[in-house]
């Protein structure tokens, strides 16, 4: 398989950038919102931006303290 | 307060808490990434560069046995491993918090309480999983060709009565400890304790863990049933729910 190839079948992954951003966005709703979280603010806003997927999600795990 | 208002009121903190969202997101992005995964792996192999000439050749052309394949092992790990982190907080966070008092404060039974919990937990997974089939569905008859949907629809039956059984266990632990962090290293203690033993022969097909094989087979075309290893994760889930009730029935919240 060629590269133009493996181009034409890019938009497959559209549905998986998008999933990947609705955690991203949810996730840095949250931590606006919120007054308090496991250790620094702007140590998780880096964690949410920077690792894909992973990221949102250990936020949501262990980056929330209870209100 | 009945099963059905917790039930009600657990749904509901899923979707606050944005448990459901995560469940959903990796669920159905793995349902989705598995069929591209089992379709481009070989391709991107042999476009490494320095690849000798030979063993480019060697590379199989993918087919739809790849992207089952691909699909179940991570429903496997991925599956698991939500359905322990999800449900490890579910009783000994409340406990934590002294939610769980004010909760029982109200005309509402242990018992239902419990399976309120089950249920919540097992709806999110239900629904996501349903997602993930068929993201994996589609994709897969795009880049490959179509799956039978009732053999699939079984694997996915299958795969769900196993997240069950890690719900049901992980629910066991949250019972019995007394914060979250010692639910989850019961938790996760309990997990390797199964993979371990369900990874013996012989013993392994009464496992939980077998009726992946079956599910993947099953969805390709074949045979191969593991009824024995489906009755132990009915009764395991039985088991452990009762287990449960029967411990936080005689504890102090």
């Amino acid at each position: 398989m060629e590269l133009s190839e493996i181009q034409q079948y890019l938009p497959f992954l559209i549905p998986v950038i998008v999933i990947e951003l609705a955690l991203m966005i949810a996730a840095l709703v949250d931590l606006l919102k919120r007054e308090e979280t496991r250790g620094p603010k702007w140590a998780w806003l880096l964690v949410i931006v920077l690792v894909n997927f992973i990221g949102p999600i250990v936020y949501f795990v262990i980056g929330r303290k209870d209100e | 307060m009945n099963f059905f208002s917790v039930l009600r009121k657990e749904l509901t903190e899923q979707w606050r808490t944005k448990r459901f969202l995560i469940v959903a997101a990796v669920l159905a992005a793995f349902g989705l990434t598995s069929p591209l995964l089992a379709k481009f792996t070989p391709e991107l192999l042999k476009s490494i560069p320095d690849m000798p000439a030979g063993l480019a050749e060697m590379i199989p052309a993918p087919t739809v046995a790849d992207a089952v394949g691909q699909y179940v092992k991570n429903m496997s790990q991925f599956g698991i491993l939500l359905a322990v982190l999800m449900s490890m907080g579910a009783v000994a966070q409340e406990k934590e918090r002294g939610t769980a008092a004010m909760m029982l404060a109200h005309p509402v039974s242990r018992l239902d309480f419990l399976m309120a919990k089950f249920a919540a937990l097992a709806v999110a997974f239900a629904v996501s999983l349903a997602v993930a089939a068929l993201g994996c569905w589609y994709y897969t008859l795009l880049l490959f060709e179509p799956l039978a949907w009732g053999p699939f629809l079984a694997l996915n039956g299958l795969m769900l009565l196993v997240f069950l059984v890690y719900i049901a266990v992980t629910l066991l632990c949250s019972t019995l400890a007394r914060t979250q962090g010692a639910a989850a290293g019961l938790a996760f203690a309990g997990l390797v304790l199964v993979a371990g033993v369900g990874s013996l022969p012989r013993v392994g097909e009464y496992f939980p863990g077998r009726l992946f094989e079956w599910g993947m087979v099953l969805a390709l075309g074949g045979g191969d049933p593991a009824w024995p290893a489906f009755w132990v994760s009915l009764g395991m889930i039985a088991a452990a729910l009762a287990a449960a009730w029967l411990v936080f029935r005689r504890q102090e919240v």
